[in-house]
């Protein structure tokens, strides 16, 4: 039996007015399908095959040991080996001073050389763009031209798949930073419009089937790295560029179904470990990415509002951690919070702390993260 | 005539056990052929702006699942299964999302403007866009299927896991329904 069949069992009322609504119901326009949709589901599928793993044959007490490692190293990877002690240049409240550093260190090459300041001389690539993008907030013609040639420099440093430099993760974690901070610049620095093209396009290309984006293949993203993406994608999608589009609606996503009831995101979904850090930088994104969108920005202030203005009495100075409430805490409208956190920076500059991630940014870190987190 | 012009002709269920060999062009013409059947299903169903989303999870089901797929089972009916159980997961992840934003903010939201809707406003349908929105998901569905996708009775009875008889009486309360409420427009 069909709908046919179906409506000659009714009266003959019921069974015209019936075959009247179908007919109508069948004749309201129907949704095409975007242009890339079939591009998207093949490529989808294609990284969906390339995950298949060697199966599990012998279960043994070293597997458990070597996971046991590994999830304590994966802690720690995004950002490096760990703490290491940094003296500090700037503060929230001092911005002047950060921007003298780090004019001052400006290599001639218009790049900053981590190694130089205590930080790992692979993430040049990021460095240089968090530097650059610091020294944008200066409306001094000198600091324009340092970020002239650090455009160049990125530019330079771009290479034929839309990457920035480095292998692995260091390949990702330097691209999304640097993509952020290409998209920021545009406006001032039109030229960047083909870099920034082919950074897009490595953006769209690397991202999950889930939406998010990670360092290494079988993982549906962490949080991290899909925040910063998504503010690039933001960023550019502002700016009108239309690849943006679609990668950004499926990053927001992402981030919004990893926003656990109590406000709390982790670095993967399925990790129990809690990052204020993390948290803050997605509120942040879903706040601002997400304000074309129903319910993220009011997500995203959920997630801001889980977040504590002081760290644990245990914790160690963390510059990312502390700029990224600033911006989540600006975002949202609480800007006495973000004063506060501002204050905390601060104390921690005062005591000669060392950073929690100095040793892959060093100095540059510091510097670059204050100036981005002043008023 | 190219390989990918004689897969073409091939039908779904010839090609779902090419895909079951892991043959990627059979796969490409089955997305070509169903995904905007998929799309309006989801878009039908209430997704708003994410149903492109959808549809490529469906997709990505479908081939994990591709050894599960027994060629006597119609290759639509397998595939709206599929389809079925990813709105089911958006619905519980949809009313995640809405418990924890409900109450957070009194600001208002931004309205998404469908562009297929305006259309329909334009041309008188959008009264019956509303009908549909109003009914009940069991009813809309049995009317996706049973009425737009015109599929057999058995075929919405099997992907909606409900007796055949429940199908139809679904379908009656549906359209009954609808009519009294456009009626009243």
């Amino acid at each position: 039996m069909n709908f046919q069949a179906h409506m000659d069992e009714l009266t003959l009322a019921d069974a015209a007015a019936f075959r009247a609504l179908a007919g109508r119901l069948r004749a309201m326009p129907e949704r095409e399908p975007s242009e890339g949709l079939t591009d998207r589901i093949l490529a989808a599928v294609d990284a969906e095959r390339n995950r298949k793993r060697p199966r599990f044959r012998a279960p043994s007490p070293w597997w458990g040991i070597a996971a046991a490692a590994a999830l304590v190293a994966a802690a720690f990877l995004f950002y490096a080996e760990g703490p290491s002690r940094g003296v500090l240049v700037a503060t929230a409240s001092d911005p002047a001073s950060g921007l003298t550093w780090l004019a001052a260190n400006q290599e001639t090459d218009g790049t900053w050389s981590p190694s130089k300041h205590g930080g790992a001389e692979v993430y040049r690539p990021a460095l240089t763009a968090l530097s650059a993008l610091a020294l944008d907030r200066d409306g001094r013609s000198e600091s324009a031209a340092r970020v002239d040639r650090a455009c160049a420099a990125l530019v330079a440093m771009q290479g034929a798949d839309g990457t920035f430099g480095g292998s692995g993760r260091a390949c990702l974690y330097n691209h999304a930073i640097t993509a952020f901070a290409l998209a920021t610049l545009y406006p001032r620095h039109p030229a960047l419009r083909p870099t920034l093209e082919r950074s897009l396009a490595f953006v769209a290309a690397r991202q999950t089937a889930q939406g998010g984006w990670d360092y290494e293949p079988g993982s549906e993203g962490n949080a991290a790295i899909t925040a910063w993406q998504v503010r690039a994608l933001a960023c550019a999608e502002a700016q009108g560029f239309d690849a943006a589009k679609t990668p950004l609606r499926k990053g927001l996503r992402w981030l919004r179904d990893s926003a656990r009831d109590d406000g709390s995101i982790a670095y993967h979904r399925d990790s129990s470990a809690h990052s204020d850090g993390l948290t803050a930088l997605a509120a942040y994104a879903l706040i601002t990415a997400g304000k074309d969108f129903p319910g993220l920005s009011e997500l995203g202030r959920h997630v801001a509002g889980s977040l504590r203005e002081a760290p644990d009495a245990s914790a160690t100075a963390d510059c990312y951690r502390d700029y990224a409430k600033v911006l989540a805490f600006e975002s949202a409208g609480a800007s006495a919070r973000a004063e506060a956190v501002r204050r905390q920076m601060q104390a921690y500059q005062k005591a000669a702390q060392p950073d929690q991630w100095g040793s892959v940014g060093g100095k540059l870190y510091t510097a670059a993260f204050a100036v981005l987190s002043a008023r | 005539m190219t390989p990918h012009a004689l897969l073409a002709e091939q039908d779904d269920a010839t090609l779902m056990l090419r895909v079951r060999d892991d043959d990627c062009e059979a796969f490409a013409v089955l997305v070509k052929r169903h995904q905007k059947m998929l799309l309006n299903f989801f878009a039908r169903s209430g997704v708003q702006y994410d149903y492109e989303d959808l549809v490529q999870q469906t997709f990505l089901r479908l081939y994990r699942y591709r050894d599960r797929y027994v060629a006597t089972a119609k290759f639509t009916t397998f595939l709206f299964l599929l389809a079925r159980q990813v709105w089911i997961d958006e619905l519980r992840r949809r009313k995640r999302h809405e418990r924890l934003v409900a109450g957070l903010s009194a600001e208002p939201k931004p309205e998404y403007i469908d562009p297929v809707a305006a259309d329909a406003s334009a041309s008188g349908e959008m009264d019956l866009k509303r009908a549909l929105d109003v009914l009940p998901e069991g009813l809309r569905n049995v009317v996706e299927l049973g009425v737009y996708q015109d599929l057999p009775y058995a075929e919405v009875s099997k992907i909606l896991g409900i007796p055949l008889g429940t199908v139809k009486s679904r379908m009656f309360n549906a359209l009954a329904k609808m009519r009294a409420f456009l009626e009243e427009k």
